[in-house]
């Protein structure tokens, strides 16, 4: 158990503002996005999933990385097709690899050199997935408490199922990210906020009804996400990754245990000789924001050390 | 900026000879591993090669060989991990270096960690190193990576073979390493911890180091560990597994907050030299995100 003193944290830390968001088309679905700095790309994806009541993610989830690494790099953070502002994926398909298309269209739409990609939970699968289908717009890989695409089992369901609080509520959201912490603290009123705003958008409604209504997160996200995953962890231990590669997991994480970092990193590091594993203590799901600065120094100092012109 | 260059300094009447360099910036420890007489490579401050200026272009680096180890003097008492801590606290304190962070390899790792029982306001932070010796034991299966050793002790031929069975790779192993750990075999602290009876070492070796453990895990038991640590670990060490490491961590991580645990991939006992890059990204990257998060 976490001693009181230990829990807390640098006042203002956590309230750091997202620039102003920008617009771009990426083939035909209106895409949200924010950037800040010179330089490289890093490229942040966050986790989650469209048609969801009880919480939901955007590209403010990296509000604590952004400008902070905006000081040696272009940091751009932008909503996945369905999630924050962004429209809802075409012709009804609400499925990750329409997620995963989405998210390298933009990247070409963006006109990026090889970008360092950086995903979380639901986005590091994205994330794997993306580099795995097409290398060329990847410099670096980085994956952060990956529960979709670690080999083992999430245990989501038990960790976060049935909210005693309703959908759509901030009381709703606010247990959800509480229950992935370690440090309850850090699930601010900004974030629940930001939270808020994506649960409050028609097109976000929409998507709720698809997926729960319709039945297309039975029927057609869950089906297809998983045999996603058997290809890629298959295409994973063929030694398809050829990028950098660094796993980064929260140790306390219930839903996305620390077991499943270990073995990723070993799948990734049979294969990837520049592969590395770096767990983060008293840290949930979200290492990022529970410990911005040490992620941020990891993610920078990676991130150097493979960009372009870099010997390592 | 200044060049790493061999200074001596003189720690309760003992010679002690180090490398020291780097900008008057955040002082960084670094103690090598081993056990003079019994290693079967010369460790001292030479193993850490090429890492050094690396390391040393940002941070002000200090790299004793302990005593009995390479240019300093054999030491008064056969070699402990307490004696060895105390010895690297006064060297903290005869350098005026103020609080360092600590960076230790295997047998320096515990010792990294013993002066941080001892005197926590003097270490900002520990490294600990690919280090079966601060690893629980746990009645563990018998390493045999270095069981057949070829003659004669500590001739090229035979560090050479130990170096190599420790590591992933060899090539990290050139002349200037074999050449300087020949030439500590030859100086007086290595031949008079060599003259000693190897039982006798073994024996010394191993209380003070079951003793140094017990007190530590003592510590993270019903108290807390007091400075921020950060394990690394090859993920291909012969000399210990991710298992032994993951374990450490825990005992660790569970009472002080900024614990991190770092593999990399294809290193053995070495990743320092194995892959330096790597390597100074991990240690980097934790002493940047202390001062951040400070």
């Amino acid at each position: 158990m976490a001693v009181a003193s230990t829990m807390e944290r640098k006042a203002g830390a956590s309230d750091i503002p997202m620039p102003e968001g920008k617009w771009i088309d990426v083939g035909g679905i209106r895409t949200r996005y924010y950037e800040a700095g010179q330089g490289e790309p890093i490229v942040f994806i966050y986790g989650g999933n469209f048609g969801t009541s009880d919480s939901a993610s955007s590209a403010y989830t990296w509000n604590l990385n952004l400008a902070p690494l905006a000081k040696r790099f272009r940091a751009i953070a932008f909503d996945k097709a369905g999630q924050g502002h962004t429209d809802n994926p075409l012709n009804d398909d609400y499925t990750m690899q329409a997620v995963v298309n989405h998210a390298g269209a933009f990247i070409e739409a963006m006109k990026l050199p090889p970008v360092h990609l950086v995903g979380h939970s639901r986005g590091g699968f994205a994330a794997m997935r993306l580099t795995l289908q097409k290398q060329h717009l990847v410099r670096t890989l980085t994956v952060v408490n990956s529960g979709t695409l670690m080999p083992r089992v999430g245990t989501n369901e038990v960790v976060l199922g049935k909210p005693p609080f309703a959908p759509y509520t901030r009381e709703c959201a606010r247990w959800v990210y509480e229950n992935y912490s370690f440090n309850r603290g850090i699930v601010t009123e900004h974030w629940i906020d930001a939270v808020m705003e994506t649960l409050n958008l028609p097109k976000y409604r929409e998507s709720v009804r698809k997926m729960v209504d319709e039945k297309m997160g039975l029927t057609k996200f869950v089906p297809n996400l998983a045999r996603d995953k058997r290809e890629t962890l298959g295409w994973l231990c063929e030694g398809r990754l050829q990028r950098p590669a660094q796993v980064v997991w929260g140790f306390n994480d219930r839903t996305a245990t620390v077991d499943g970092g270990f073995d990723l990193f070993a799948m990734i590091a049979a294969h990837e000789r520049r592969a590395q594993l770096h767990v983060i203590n008293e840290s949930g799901h979200f290492p990022f924001r529970e410990h911005p600065e040490r992620f941020n120094a990891l993610l920078g100092g990676f991130a150097a050390r493979f960009g372009e012109g870099a010997s390592a | 900026m200044t060049a790493i260059t061999r200074k001596q300094v003189d720690i309760g009447g003992q010679r002690l000879s180090m490398l020291r360099g780097g900008p008057e910036a955040e002082p960084v420890l670094f103690l090598h591993g081993g056990v003079p007489g019994q290693t079967l490579y010369c460790s001292g401050a030479h193993i850490w090669g090429d890492y050094l200026p690396m390391a040393a272009r940002a941070r002000h680096v200090v790299a004793p060989d302990l005593p009995g180890f390479g240019d300093s003097a054999a030491g008064a008492e056969p070699y402990g991990i307490d004696t060895m801590a105390r010895t690297a606290l006064g060297l903290i304190e005869a350098l005026k270096l103020g609080r360092c962070h600590v960076v230790g390899h295997d047998e320096g790792g515990l010792i990294a960690i013993a002066m941080a029982l001892a005197a926590p306001n003097a270490v900002r932070s520990i490294s600990i190193i690919a280090s079966p010796t601060a690893s629980p034991t746990g009645d563990s299966i018998e390493n045999v990576t270095l069981m057949n050793p070829p003659g004669p002790a500590w001739s090229r031929g035979a560090q050479q073979w130990a170096l190599q069975r420790m590591s992933h790779e060899r090539h990290h192993i050139d002349a200037a390493l074999l050449d300087r750990c020949v030439e500590c075999s030859a100086a007086p602290a290595h031949r008079a911890a060599a003259s000693r009876a190897p039982s006798e070492i073994a024996l010394g070796v191993a209380g003070s180091v079951a003793k140094a453990k017990g007190q530590f895990y003592t510590v993270c038991r019903d108290g807390a560990f007091p400075v921020p640590a950060q394990l690394v670990w090859g993920a291909d060490d012969p000399m210990t597994t991710i298992e032994h490491g993951r374990v450490l961590y825990g005992i660790i991580a569970a009472r002080q907050r900024a614990t991190h645990m770092h593999l990399i991939n294809r290193c053995g006992n070495f990743p320092f030299r194995e892959d330096r890059g790597a390597f100074h990204h991990v240690v980097g990257a934790f002493h940047t995100g202390l001062a951040q998060a400070a």
